[in-house]
């Protein structure tokens, strides 16, 4: 299993800590539908890459160890053609590079920019008491300053997943406020039912943060993932 | 019934029980609780100048457990904590079927000694699967066949109500102004530190027991959340389970390590679990009380629309802020409604609107019931809300004899002929003593009453909520 294989590998190289790629590739296994994202270990592949994927893209450093991708200068955003894509290519591993000389690089990750919507987060830690609690909230601004996030132990129910979306106060930015785009709740209910399952039949993970996951009408997108695993 | 129910089902219905150190400088509480007892009473104790006390409590005494010529069901250890693990192998080798340890100065003290000692006695119950209870708490109170923590309690007729506590002053006092307002106690336990035993074990146990339709729970902390978790999603789909949470703050979180040894446990997921499981979350004693008082008494309902009845203009204004606050709808009622209040209804100073003000109307008692018939009638009102005020109501009476009396035997009747909910809120202002005179007359027709707007809307929320979640979707 791409799963089982993924956690291996990880761990023989003596990692908790999953890469971007590896966080997709797992949840994408689990059911969660997330943006296509690929490796690229040369600009040449980059390219390619992009042109398959269709622009703009967005390619953002892979290195297991590198963690904040953005404080290194490791992501680069809206890139529309070839010649950026080279460029963006180039800048990300010299700036790597000399962040943090000492890391592991194993390419770019490049992924087509998804079309921006509301941003909704999904994350699991344990608790020492009740074990794997899964959280919900409105992404962006909304998480950090109001801290608009909803808790359930796992597993959840298809009512805790209702429940948990339905108390949110920013509930009505969901259903579409003024006019705006709203999100497919029964999508979203159903990623975190995949999400609980999920977890709940693997004990080997220890965190796990969907952040964020961009809620369109007619589907939703986890745009970027992090997996942590037990020690 | 197996394993852990069927233990405790010996320890909560005993034919026999040993106190074990009961002492004259603690007035002998534990003997004297033991007074209606509907089984054999034992002593246990060593100390030769407590003979005669025991002695003249009718108590045969023995010096040590495995003296005692019988079966012992239930022991009450009540000893100094050093002497608890011998007193526990005494349990083990006379196969008693439960053990309490009112002794504490356990791991609560967070002394090495302490902890050593609670270790100690935890091991010796689970290797001998000894059915320990605490210790640091004051166990069984098992009204129906007078098995109690304080000769406060009543024995006799018990209830429908289980009760779980972590505090033996909270399981005291719920079966206390429980009973005061109607709430009696099918069986009730306070397990304190949880040594052994923990809240699933007593949980599933008042899940099984069929006097049990109600369970209220007192918790600081579970030693094993996820089987918690999966006790209560289980019970509460059964039977409703009300929880009240201690250590919900920073300040509170650091008492519950020291009075039972417990880890409080984040707030939000309390609140998560409770929801996620169908129970009832409580903040405090008040809001337990009231919360089954409306669960034994008021009708079920889903429905959010309340018609409210006050005596007074003031009070027609706050209890509809109180309810209105509280979530409820109170909707204006139908024109037919209106046609028939506007053929006897006296509106010089009051008000048939929702709320009704019944003001001059109040002299008359089969107006106040006529009004109460019309909100059975109107479709557009899910409950009925009537204000009784002690003051006035107790002065009319000084007029029109027996005019108070009249009213509450024109309510229970009301009650019995509606198949809406009827809430009672009884403001006593200065008239306390009054007021409990008029409760008790209340508690006995089956009339759920409330000392405050706020306090009955909260109630009737929290039901109303209970309903609505337990209703299949």
């Amino acid at each position: 299993m791409v799963i089982d294989e993924i956690i291996s590998a990880a761990r023989k190289e003596g990692r908790t800590s999953l890469t971007e790629l590896e966080s997709k590739q797992i949840l994408k296994e689990a059911g969660v539908n997330t943006t296509e994202i690929r490796l690229a270990r040369t600009k040449e592949e980059a390219i390619s890459r992009s042109q398959e994927l269709g622009f703009p893209v967005v390619l953002k450093i892979v290195s297991p160890d590198i963690l904040h991708k953005t404080d290194v200068g490791g992501v680069k955003l809206s890139l529309n053609n070839e010649e950026d894509v080279g460029n963006a290519y180039d800048e990300i591993i010299a700036a790597a590079k000399k962040h943090e000389p000492a890391a592991k690089i194993d390419g770019v990750s490049v992924q087509h920019m998804a079309r921006p919507a509301i941003e909704v987060i999904i994350g699991m830690s344990k608790d020492p008491q009740f074990g794997p609690v899964l959280m919900f909230g409105l992404g962006g601004i909304l998480v950090e300053v109001l801290k608009d996030v909803s808790f359930r132990i796992v597993p959840l129910t298809k009512r805790d997943v209702r429940e948990m979306i339905g108390e949110l106060k920013g509930y009505p930015i969901l259903e579409g406020y003024r006019g705006q785009e709203p999100a497919n709740i029964a999508i979203l209910e159903e990623m975190l039912l995949k999400v609980s399952e999920f977890v709940a039949g693997r004990p080997e993970i220890k965190e796990l943060d969907i952040n964020p996951i961009f809620a369109y009408r007619d589907g939703a997108l986890a745009i970027d993932a992090r997996v942590i695993l037990e020690p | 019934m197996k394993g852990i129910v069927g233990r405790l089902d010996r320890a909560f219905n005993p034919r026999s029980v040993a106190v074990v150190g009961d002492k004259m400088e603690m007035d002998y509480m534990w003997l004297r609780s033991l007074a209606h007892f509907q089984g054999r009473v034992y002593s246990v104790q060593i100390d030769e100048q407590e003979f005669q006390g025991i002695a003249a409590l009718g108590v045969k005494n023995y010096l040590s457990l495995l003296d005692i010529p019988d079966e012992v069901d239930y022991v009450i250890v009540a000893v100094p904590r050093a002497v608890a693990p011998k007193i526990v192998q005494d349990c083990i080798q006379k196969k008693v079927g439960g053990v309490m340890l009112f002794t504490s100065g356990f791991a609560e003290s967070n002394t090495e000694e302490g902890i050593r000692l609670q270790r100690m006695i935890n091991e010796l119950a689970r290797e001998a699967d000894l059915t320990l209870i605490g210790p640091n708490c004051v166990g069984i109170f098992n009204p129906k066949i007078g098995l109690r923590h304080t000769i406060d309690q009543y024995c006799g007729d018990g209830g429908n109500v289980g009760f779980i506590s972590q505090s033996g002053t909270h399981a005291t006092f719920f079966s206390l102004v429980g009973e005061a307002n109607g709430i009696r106690i099918s069986k009730s336990v306070s397990y304190g530190n949880a040594a052994v035993l923990d809240a699933p074990d007593y949980l599933e146990y008042l899940g099984e027991d069929e006097d049990t339709t109600i369970i209220g729970m007192y918790i600081e902390g579970v030693k094993n959340g996820r089987q918690f978790f999966s006790s209560l999603r289980e019970i509460a789909q059964r039977k409703p389970v009300l929880i009240w949470k201690g250590g919900e703050t920073e300040e509170g979180t650091a008492a519950t390590a020291s009075h039972t040894a417990s880890l409080a446990g984040s707030p939000l997921l309390w609140d998560a679990l409770i929801r996620q499981c169908g129970a009832i979350k409580v903040a405090n004693l008040d809001e337990m009380v009231d919360t089954i008082k409306a669960l034994l008494y008021a009708k079920p309902t889903t429905g959010n629309r309340v018609g409210l009845a006050a005596m007074t203009g003031g009070q027609s204004v706050v209890i509809a802020d109180a309810f209105a606050k509280a979530g409820f709808e109170i909707p204006p009622l139908t024109e037919r409604s209106y046609r028939e209040f506007a053929s006897f209804f006296n509106t010089i100073g009051s008000s048939y609107r929702n709320p009704l003000d019944i003001s001059l109307n109040l002299t008359h008692l089969d107006r106040i019931i006529r009004c109460l018939d019309i909100l059975i009638e109107d479709e557009r009102i899910d409950a009925v809300v009537l204000e009784l005020p002690v003051v006035f109501l107790t002065r009319l009476s000084w007029h029109i004899p027996n005019f108070f009396d009249d009213l509450i035997d024109a309510v229970a009747l009301y009650k019995e002929r509606s198949p809406k909910p009827l809430l009672t809120i009884m403001i006593s202002a200065h008239a306390e003593i009054e007021a409990i005179t008029a409760r008790e007359k209340l508690v006995a027709r089956g009339i759920p009453s409330f000392p405050s707007f706020e306090r009955g809307a909260n109630a009737l929320k929290k039901v109303v909520a209970y309903y609505e979640s337990a209703t299949p979707r």
